[in-house]
C-alpha cells in the first residue's frame, strides 16, 4: 500500500534520511523503530508532505505522492497522527474531531464518523463539549487518533502513540489500534516502546542513521540482538 | 552613572499618578460638563471606536493567521474608501436608481458602495497575499514570527500602495457626499446619520465575522490554521488557500471601515497611516491577536480619544490613543484580553 523507495530527505540543509526503503502491505500493521534522532518521524513527515522529499519516491496505492501538498495526501487516504499534544486546545473535543473530518463532503458522513470514533473511544463521548486543553494525556492521544480516523483514511501513520503515557493507558491505546486494524485499516506505527510495538505489528523496520538497518517479521525481531543494539543507538566502540 | 536616574517601581507609580491627576484636573476644568455633552462624546466615541476596532480586527486576524504584523493595513483601509467612493461616483449619476427608489436611493447606493468596498478589497487582499507576500515567504522565514522580512515588506507595501493611490486618485481630499438623511435623535442628542451607520454596520460586520468563524466550516478551518499550520495540514486543510482567505477577509473588513468613514471625513490618500497607528493602539489595548479584544480596544480608544479631545484639548487629538496605549501597557502588558502564548509542539 505504501512504498518508500530510496527516500532522501531532511530539514533545511541537514540531511536526515539517506535512502530509506520500506513497504507497508494492505491491512497490516508495520512498526518503525529506532532511537532518538534516527529519522523515524522524518519519514512520516515526508510521507504526509510536511517536508519535501529530496530524492526517491513515495508510492501510495500505486501512485507517487512525494511532494504533493499535504491536504491532497490526506484526501488520498493517508493520514498522519502526530504525537499526543498536537490538538487545538482552545476548541472543544467535537470541534477537534470535526476538523479531522474537514475533507468530508456531507454532514451525514461527518455524523457517521463521529459516531464511529465515539464507538472506538467512549471516553471522548463523555467529554465531547470540553475544551481539548482540559483533557488528560491519554485522552489527548485518543483524540488525536480519533481525529485521524475522522477522514475515512485507508492508512494511518501513528507517531509515538505511547509517548509520555502511563503503562495502563498505553495498553488501552494499543488495544484500540488493534481494533482499528481489524476493521480494515493499514497502520504504520512509529514507536520508542519496542516490545509493545512488536507485539502489535506484523512486520518491523529498525532505522539507524537514516537508513533501514534491520527488518523482518516482528516475532523474529523481538529476539534479535541487533535490534537491541541499533535501538540503543550509537556505534559500537572498536576495542 | 545611570544608576542614579533609575526610578524604581515606586517612582514610576508616583509619576504615573501625577500624569493621571493632571489629566483628570484638565478634564474637570473643561467648560462644558453637562450630561448631554457627555452622551454626545460617548456616542461619537463609540462610532469612531468601531472603525478603529474594524481595522484592529483585521490586524489581529492577520497576526493570528499569518503570524506577521501587517503594517500596510491602513492602506487597504484607504483604498477601500476609494473603492466605495468610485462606486458612489458611478452610481450617483444614475437617474434610474433615483426613479426606482425615490425614497431610499441614498442609502441603497451607500449599501452598494459598502458591498463594493468589501468585495473588491477582499479580492485585492487575496491578490496581494498571493502575488507579493507568498513568494517572499518561500525565500525564508515563512509566515512565522521569525519572518522579519515580511514586516519590513509591509512598510514597503504601504509606501507602494499610497503612491499607486496617489497616481490614480491624486492627493486632493475628495468629498463623499452620501445622501443618508438628516441627523437622528437618539436619547436626547442629535447624531449625524453617518455615525449611526458606522456603529450599526461596524457591529454587523464584527458580529458577522464572529458567526463566520464560530459557526461555519470555513471558519473552523481558519481558526485551525491560525493556531497551527502543521496540524491543519495533517487534517487536510489547504493551508495556503486559507492563509489567502484570512488576508482577504482582513482587508475586506478594512475596506468596509474606509467606506464607513468616507462620508464623515473626506477620502484622501494619506488617511491610512494615522488610522493604522490608532488601530494598532486599539489592538494592543484589547490584547494583540484577540478578536473580541480588538473591538473592545477600538471602543476604548475611540471613547478615550473623543472624551480627551472634548474635555482636555482638541488640538492634540491624535495623541490620546497612544497615551491610552502606554497607560494600558504599564498596567496590563497583555492588554484587556491578553491572548495566550501559542502552544507549539
Amino acid at each position: 500500500m505504501l512504498k518508500v523507495n530510496q527516500l532522501v530527505s531532511g530539514y533545511g540543509t541537514v540531511q536526515i534520511l539517506n535512502g530509506v526503503n520500506m513497504k507497508v502491505d494492505k491491512q497490516s500493521v508495520v512498526a518503525l523503530l529506532g532511537g532518538n534522532g534516527t529519522g523515524k518521524s522524518t519519514i512520516l513527515k515526508a510521507a504526509s508532505g510536511l517536508i519535501r522529499s529530496w530524492k526517491g519516491t513515495i508510492e501510495f496505492n500505486n501512485e507517487q505522492i512525494q511532494n504533493l501538498p499535504p491536504h491532497e495526501i490526506v484526501a488520498r487516504g493517508l493520514v498522519q497522527v502526530t504525537q499526543g499534544k498536537d490538538v487545538f486546545p482552545a476548541m472543544s473535543v467535537t470541534e477537534n474531531l470535526r476538523l479531522g473530518g474537514f475533507i468530508l463532503k456531507t454532514n451525514q458522513q461527518l455524523k457517521d464518523n463521529l459516531e464511529k470514533v465515539f464507538n472506538y473511544f467512549p471516553r471522548l463521548n463523555e467529554r465531547k463539549d470540553q475544551l481539548a486543553a482540559t483533557l488528560s494525556g491519554g485522552e489527548l492521544q485518543m483524540l488525536c487518533i480519533g481525529r485521524g480516523l475522522m477522514s475515512n483514511p485507508k492508512m494511518i501513520m501513528l507517531d509515538e502513540p505511547s509517548a509520555a503515557l502511563a503503562p495502563q493507558i498505553v495498553l488501552d491505546i494499543f488495544k484500540n489500534i488493534n481494533r482499528i486494524r481489524k476493521d480494515g485499516l493499514t497502520v504504520l506505527v512509529v514507536e520508542q516502546n519496542v516490545r509493545m510495538a512488536l507485539l502489535l505489528a506484523d512486520y518491523g523496520y529498525v532505522i539507524k542513521d537514516g537508513v533501514i538497518n534491520v527488518e523482518g517479521e516482528s516475532k523474529k525481531l523481538m529476539y534479535d540482538e541487533s535490534v537491541k543494539e541499533s535501538y540503543l543507538g550509537g556505534t559500537k566502540a572498536n576495542v | 552613572m545611570f544608576e542614579k536616574f533609575r526610578l524604581g517601581k515606586r517612582g514610576e507609580n508616583i509619576i504615573f499618578t501625577i500624569f493621571i491627576l493632571i489629566y483628570v484636573a484638565y478634564c474637570l476644568n473643561s467648560p462644558d460638563m453637562s450630561f448631554e455633552s457627555f452622551k454626545t462624546v460617548l456616542t461619537i466615541g463609540l462610532s469612531v471606536g468601531i472603525i478603529y476596532g474594524l481595522v484592529a480586527l483585521g490586524i489581529s486576524l492577520i497576526y493570528t493567521g499569518l503570524d506577521v504584523v501587517n503594517f500596510s493595513h491602513g492602506e487597504f483601509f484607504m483604498i477601500g474608501a476609494f473603492a466605495g467612493l468610485t462606486m458612489f461616483n458611478i452610481l450617483g449619476n444614475q437617474d434610474w436608481i433615483f426613479n426606482l427608489f425615490p425614497e431610499a436611493y441614498g442609502w441603497i447606493i451607500y449599501v452598494i458602495c459598502l458591498f463594493t468596498a468589501f468585495v473588491s478589497m477582499g479580492l485585492f487582499g487575496v491578490f496581494i497575499e498571493r502575488i507579493f507576500l507568498r513568494p517572499l515567504t518561500k525565500k525564508g522565514g515563512g509566515y512565522t514570527v521569525a519572518g522579519m522580512g515580511i514586516i519590513i515588506c509591509g512598510f514597503g507595501l504601504s509606501v507602494v500602495l499610497i503612491n499607486v493611490a496617489y497616481l490614480i486618485w491624486n492627493p486632493v481630499a475628495k468629498p463623499f457626499p452620501a445622501e443618508l438623511g438628516l441627523p437622528m435623535e437618539i436619547g436626547g442628542i442629535f447624531l449625524p446619520i453617518t455615525y449611526v451607520w458606522m456603529i450599526i454596520v461596524g457591529l454587523f460586520v464584527a458580529g458577522g465575522l464572529w458567526v463566520f468563524l464560530n459557526k461555519t466550516k470555513m471558519g473552523l478551518g481558519i481558526r485551525a490554521v491560525a493556531f497551527s499550520k502543521d496540524v491543519s495540514n495533517l487534517v487536510g486543510i489547504n493551508v495556503p488557500l486559507y492563509i489567502s482567505i484570512i488576508f482577504g477577509i482582513a482587508c475586506a473588513i478594512a475596506g468596509i471601515g474606509g467606506t464607513l468613514v468616507g462620508p464623515t471625513y473626506q477620502v484622501v490618500v494619506f488617511m491610512g497611516y494615522i488610522i493604522l497607528m490608532k488601530a494598532f493602539a486599539a489592538a494592543v489595548v484589547g490584547g494583540f491577536g484577540n478578536l473580541p479584544g480588538a473591538i473592545v480596544g477600538g471602543f476604548t480608544v475611540g471613547i478615550f480619544e473623543t472624551a480627551s479631545s472634548f474635555y482636555v484639548s482638541g488640538s492634540h487629538k491624535d495623541l490620546y490613543a497612544f497615551l491610552l496605549m502606554i497607560i494600558v501597557l504599564m498596567i496590563k502588558p497583555t492588554g484587556f484580553f491578553g491572548v495566550q502564548v501559542k502552544m507549539k509542539a
